[in-house]
Order: structure tokens, then sequence, then C-alpha cells
């Protein structure tokens, strides 16, 4: 099982997807991040799924609840850099992603976080 | 082309021993009225698809209105092939000029039923995982009292009415103003 690295810059956490997501790796990553969470105080998350071709509903349901965590430790999530592709088949999964804010790239989501907090 | 078949078969009338070969020569005759027929039946479809294609083509362009805010004036009727197409292309341009802001301008749309509706809905909610914001605009009169007796609802998605006001919401958000030079 491959990891996702989580970096932290200033009081945002960032994590870059490069990999093709497996279920069990998105669990892992959801642990770490919850982990780092505590650890580090961040008050911001940033997905960045630019890398990510492919996302069945098991990873759409599970980048919600990655939101919903966050927010439990008081940080707020941004994903950036979808494809249109994945956005159009998200769509038809019936997943809006509610409780996740998007961005177009991770220096826009990066303005979003600094802008809301 | 059949019209030799006659004039054959006048000449051949009398003779009663040229029976098999004006036959086979009739068959022959009606095998390259067949190979005719398909041929230009081939060359219309042909025709026919590639008009439809560049029609679709044609039906949805992407404008850019300002730095980061882009359109998408719809004209024609909504299917959903075609609002595949329109979805497709509008966040492929929302990914390649970066823009976080879209407006969905249905004036050219004459009907809007349910499943068209639900077409823009997708459509909006598909933009918004882009993180852009959609406005909707162009909604005439007739096409409003449809919407609100179907009972379909644009949920929090911003309408307005003219272009012109979905272009001033999208500059208001985008924290620009226009004024007197």
């Amino acid at each position: 099982m491959e990891r996702v690295p989580i970096l932290k810059l200033g009081s945002t956490l960032f994590v870059s997807i490069q990999i093709d997501l497996q279920d069990d790796s998105v669990i892992q990553l959801q642990e770490d991040l919850a982990e780092q969470l505590v650890a580090t105080r961040a008050n911001g998350v940033i997905i960045d799924i630019t890398a990510v071709e492919i996302v069945d509903s098991f990873i759409g349901r599970m980048l919600t609840m990655i939101g919903s965590i966050s927010r439990l430790f008081d940080a707020e999530t941004v994903l950036v850099g979808m494809r249109p592709a994945v956005a159009i088949t998200l769509t038809e999964l019936g997943l809006s992603l509610r409780g996740v804010r998007t961005a177009p790239n991770a220096e826009k989501g990066l303005a979003l976080l600094n802008g809301s907090s | 082309m059949f019209s030799l078949k006659d004039a054959v078969y006048e000449v051949v009338a009398d003779a009663a021993d040229m029976v098999s070969e004006f036959l086979a020569f009739s068959r022959l005759i009606d095998d390259l009225g067949l190979h005719t027929f398909e041929t230009y039946v081939t060359a219309r479809e042909r025709i026919i698809i590639d008009q439809s294609a560049s029609m679709m083509e044609l039906s949805t362009p992407v404008v850019r209105l300002w730095d980061g805010i882009i359109a998408v004036p719809l004209v024609g009727t909504l299917d959903s092939a075609r609002t595949q197409l329109v979805m497709e292309k509008l966040l492929e341009t929302l990914v390649a000029t970066g823009a976080d802001h879209a407006v969905l301008d249905i004036t050219g749309v004459p009907t809007v039923d349910t499943e068209v509706a639900q077409h823009l809905l997708k459509t909006v909610s598909a933009a918004r995982l882009l993180g852009a914001e959609c406005t909707l605009s162009g909604i005439r009169p007739q096409v409003a009292q449809t919407i609100v007796s179907l009972g379909s609802e644009f949920g929090d998605i911003a309408t307005k009415a003219t272009l012109a006001d979905a272009l001033a919401h999208a500059l208001r958000r985008a924290g620009l103003k226009v004024g007197p030079a």
C-alpha cells in the first residue's frame, strides 16, 4: 500500500495525491491526517487531486468524511485541482461533496483558506 | 438505367431462346441499381452526421467575459447529449483558464422542462467541484413560469434576469467595480 505524504506549510496541511487511490490508502490518509491535525494544530487542509484521474463513490465519500473530520479539529478543507472528468463522475454519482470547499488550483485554495480565517 | 431493361426486352421479346440470358442481364441491372442507391444513401448519411456534429460544435461556445469570468450562451434545445458536451467544454475551459466564475445564459433556450433543469443543476454542481461559482441568467418569463409550475427549483444557484446582471454579479464577487470613466 502506498502512503500519501502530508506536508505542513505554516498553519496549513498540504496533501498532494500523486498515486492511483486505493481504498486502503484513502483510509490510511484519513487516519494520518487526523493525527497530523492534532499534532500540528493546523487550521486548514488543502488536498490537491490534480493527478487523480479516477474517483469512485467510496473515495468521494471519504473525501467528504475527511472534510467533516477536519471540521472537528476546527480546520477547513479545500479540494483543489479537480479534473473535469472527475467532476462529471462525482456529479453523476450524486456526490456534491458538501462540507468541502473547492478551488481551481492550490494557489487559490490557499488564498481561500487565508481569506476565511 | 432501368429503362435499358425495357429496351432490351423489346429486342429479345420474340426470341424465346434468349430468356436465360435476359434474366442474367436483368439481374445485373438490378444489382447496379441497388449499388447506386446504397452509395447515395451512405453519402447522404455521412453528410447528415457531419452536419449535426458541426452543429453541436457551433452551438456550444464558451466565451471569456473577463479575467476569471466565462460565459456559456446556450441556444436551442437542450438534450442530454448536448448538455453533456456543454458540461465537458465548460469544465475544460474552467480548468484551462483558471476561471472561478461561470455564467450559464439560457436566453436562447426555448423550453426548460424537468430534464433540462436537472441537466443544468448537474452542470452547476460539477463546476462547483472545480471551485467555480455558477450563475444562471436569461430565464425568460414563460420559462420561469414553467420552472415554477413544474416544481423544479434551482436550489442555491444564483439566478439573474439578464447576462448583464450576471456579469455585474460576477464582477462584484471578484471584487471589481465598473463605473463611469
